[in-house]
């Protein structure tokens, strides 16, 4: 009886010890910034409480500054602090979900189409501001324009606030202009005038492999200078065929005979050697191929934006070169500008102060001492206005914080934007694109896989083993190559996902009055 | 190889035993030969890729010499070597911290796990080795971390979860077990040595080899992990050498392909391909001169493990 007391309290102080080791531990290192602290400079402000605001990808070098400066100004005006804290992008898509699903308390998150913002807030993520926006931020209500809030609606209700800033994320084909000229080659505007120069530059250039796309995502190019797809990147998933003028109208491009034709094209560029050999495990970006003079051409990927910093980085290293640039919307005869939900911010729905973050976020937006100091930095430190351009201090190696350095797309203003001299030249691309503007009917859709969850699954696999080597010619027989992948991919289940999908698409179509 | 001449002119039987130690010492030198170079030539790529210029690697890929003899890569990975200093920092002390502790808190439960006179020992066998077969999963390990330790961003959460790994109790339990003798327990008690004496002074001592078989596991676990960085570390400075290595190259991976849609752009600047190998070759390095010196014990440790056990 004795004995078993003792053993008893010795494994309770065993116990006690170990915890207690990992309390000093905890302690040690900071333990939780969660909770609210008495605040007391006034009255009506409320408590003070630290606000949790997650964003995507790494923090700058210099945010704790921008962190502190910001923070002196919330704490003057709502009285709250700030923490920013970033995912990294190793695995940002796991986190996502895992700080939405966790219900730890986050105040404000980054929301987009392409990190599920529909599907997230259909699925009751997000808190809805519709009430709380004209009373915690009547600004920020005001300063959105209304079809804007009425777009990133799901199931009518509002659930992130978008950016206001109007870009263009369309792609275009990047080529080496000086090569054209110097062998009189064709501008490539369509596939035949694309071909011709490909065909060119290998012929002059031995040296080179023409086109930098691995991974045989050139396709999504290429599909936009034939067709007139309703999404702006040409990426349908499951091989479907939306046309932008009849998009009630759902067809399967795979298996069709422009799909045929196409692949037959990729293996006639395989075989006169437009790709390298090993073009499905190149590990090299197709950027970096094309401003070191390995590759003439990029197919895919290539929005205004992006060539711009080519342009930018190829001046530095090779003067002598010339980068043009061709937009895939001049072909298709229309340019879609980014739909609201692309750049946004929501609260989630274990928020513990969803008024104060929204009002936070107003400052952010609408105020421009808040704008700047999150998208330049500290002016005079990090950058400066130089006729009305912005002008970074130092280089991107000794600045802390460059352009946009917290990743704050979604909080830009175009009020208060200020751009880069170099970026004139986007800014001229977007003028272009204005002319042939058509808006997004597609992003608007929220796609719901969850009555074919597995058979998606399947079929990326699928896709990867049959359909990738197609894309680069790598089959001999393609004819029966594409007869191989059809009959997998009906074995995986595309039939039922494209039924579904088209289902889905027809049904959001009505809901949002589009014929 | 010079005894097979040597021996050469004595008897038949003699010549001929020491043919086949020469055609056998020849095989098997050939083939351990084969071997190290395939294992070397990855980590030779590494290294002249880490003195090229990054232009000659875009241009003519990787080459076992460099073309192009330069040292940008490694001055691009010490121009702000604070960085990469406060991640060695990191892993450092989180690999000496965690394997000091894992060591014993493993041994102590081996200890006890392995006494006859412990009456619950399968029981509390039975939980550990559970676990192995069962998990909770990823959703619900994040949950009691983050929501209930609230380890989010401190450094007890990079170690914390390493400390006690159910293979290596196990590994340990067994290790114990053959190592030291229920009579030895049994004379050292009857001589009048509590349980802690005869755990400080007999088994450890006596469980040397299998220590430092299961210490070193547990120190190449640290110095690997990059995980719980990943998911529980939100500041910069407290991250570990491999994550921070897996970060760089992941934003690469991330700019090329999800940018084409997204339409983002990052104004960080992107490490080129010598300066990626550079940092390669500053990661592995420390790991990589420790390994020699507790090898032996490693060899060891292994074999009486696995034999006994």
């Amino acid at each position: 009886m004795r004995n078993k007391t003792i053993r008893h309290l010795s494994l309770v102080l065993a116990l006690m010890l170990f915890a207690g080791v990992l309390a000093a531990c905890n302690n040690g290192s900071g333990g939780s910034s969660q909770g609210s602290e008495q605040g007391g400079t006034s009255g009506n402000k409320g408590e003070k409480v630290t606000l949790q605001f997650y964003m995507l990808g790494d923090a700058p070098k210099d945010l704790p500054v921008i962190e502190s400066e910001i923070n002196k100004l919330a704490e003057a005006d709502l009285n709250v602090n700030v923490k920013f804290n970033y995912t990294s992008w190793t695995d940002w898509d796991q986190k996502y979900k895992l700080l939405l699903s966790s219900g730890q308390p986050i105040d404000l998150i980054f929301t987009a189409d392409w990190t599920f913002y529909q599907s997230y807030a259909k699925k009751g993520a997000f808190l809805a501001l519709d009430e709380m926006l004209p009373t915690a931020a009547p600004k920020l209500k005001a300063h959105v324009p209304d079809d804007m809030w009425n777009a990133v609606k799901i199931n009518d209700k509002i659930y992130t606030v978008p950016s206001t800033w109007i870009e263009y994320v369309t792609e275009g084909i990047a080529y080496r202009e000086d090569l054209r000229e110097k062998y009189n080659l064709p501008k490539p505007e369509s596939l035949e005038t694309l071909e011709a120069y490909l065909e060119g530059i290998k012929a002059n250039e031995p040296n080179m492999i023409p086109i930098a796309d691995s991974n045989a995502n050139h396709t999504h190019g290429i599909r936009q200078l034939t067709s007139k797809l309703v999404n702006t990147a040409g990426q349908l998933p499951y091989g479907l065929d939306i046309m932008y003028d009849t998009p009630s109208t759902v067809t399967s491009y795979w298996g069709s005979a422009q799909h045929l034709e196409d692949l037959k094209t990729y293996k006639r560029w395989m075989d006169k050697g437009f790709f390298p050999k090993n073009v499905l495990n190149v590990k090299d970006t197709s950027n970096s191929l094309l401003q070191n003079g390995k590759s003439a051409v990029v197919l895919s990927g290539e929005n205004p934006n992006k060539f711009n910093a080519d342009v930018i980085k190829v001046q530095s290293t090779h003067p002598d070169w010339k980068l043009a640039y061709f937009p895939y919307p001049n072909a298709k005869g229309f340019a879609q500008p980014v739909h609201p939900i692309h750049n946004g911010f929501a609260i989630p729905r274990s928020s513990k102060n969803p008024e104060k973050a929204l009002a936070f976020y107003e400052k952010l937006v609408t105020d421009k001492r808040y704008n700047w100091l999150t998208e330049y930095g500290v002016e005079g430190k990090n950058f400066e206005v130089d006729n009305g351009y912005y002008k970074m201090m130092g280089d991107a190696q000794t600045n802390g914080f460059p352009r946009e350095g917290m990743n704050g797309w979604a909080w830009r203003n175009p009020e208060f934007m200020l751009y880069d001299k170099t970026f004139d030249d986007v800014l001229t691309m977007f003028e272009d694109l204005d002319k042939i503007k058509k808006p997004d009917i597609f992003t608007g859709f929220a796609e719901d896989w969850t009555p074919y969850q597995a058979e998606k699954a399947a079929l990326e696999q699928v896709e990867k083993q049959y359909l990738y080597p197609l894309n680069v010619g790598l089959v001999a027989d393609v004819e029966a190559g594409l007869n191989t992948f059809m009959e997998k991919a009906k074995q995986a289940g595309l039939e039922k996902i494209q039924a579904e999908y088209t289902k889905q698409w027809q049904e959001y179509l009505k809901s949002a009055g589009i014929q | 190889m010079n005894t097979p001449m040597n021996t050469h002119t004595r008897t038949n039987t003699r010549l001929r035993d020491s043919e086949f130690t020469f055609m056998f010492q020849l095989i098997s030198y050939s083939f351990i030969i084969i071997l190290s170079i395939m294992c070397l030539l990855p980590f030779l790529l590494i290294l002249s890729g880490s003195f090229s210029s990054n232009e000659s690697i875009v241009r003519d890929g990787y080459h076992l010499f460099p073309t192009d003899f330069s040292l940008e890569g490694y001055k691009m990975v010490f121009k702000f070597p604070t960085q990469v200093l406060k991640a060695y920092g990191v892993t450092v002390f989180t690999t000496v911290v965690g394997t000091t502790l894992g060591l014993f808190l493993i041994t102590m439960a081996g200890f006890v796990l392995q006494r006859k006179d412990f009456k619950y020992r399968n029981t509390f066998s039975f939980f550990i080795y559970f676990t192995t077969l069962f998990g909770g999963g990823l959703v619900p390990w994040y949950i009691m971390l983050a929501n209930y330790f609230n380890l989010t961003d401190t450094y007890t959460v990079l170690i914390f979860p390493g400390l006690m790994t159910p293979f290596l109790i196990i590994l340990m339990k067994n290790f114990i077990r053959s190592a030291v003798p229920d009579e030895l327990i049994e004379s050292a008690k009857i001589d009048g040595a509590n349980d802690f004496r005869i755990y400080f002074s007999i088994v450890l001592k006596l469980a040397m080899p299998g220590i430092a078989t299961v210490g070193l596991f547990l120190a190449l676990g640290y110095w690997n992990d990059w995980f719980t960085s990943s998911l529980f570390i939100n500041n910069p400075d407290m991250y570990q050498l491999q994550f921070y290595l897996y970060n760089t190259m992941n934003t690469i991976t991330f700019i090329d392909q999800m940018a084409i849609g997204t339409g983002i752009t990052l104004s960080q600047d992107v490490p080129t391909e010598s300066t990626k190998m550079a940092m390669a070759i500053v990661v592995t390095g420390p790991i990589l001169f420790l390994y020699p010196f507790v090898q032996r014990y490693f060899v060891k440790g292994l074999t009486i493990g696995a034999v006994k056990g």
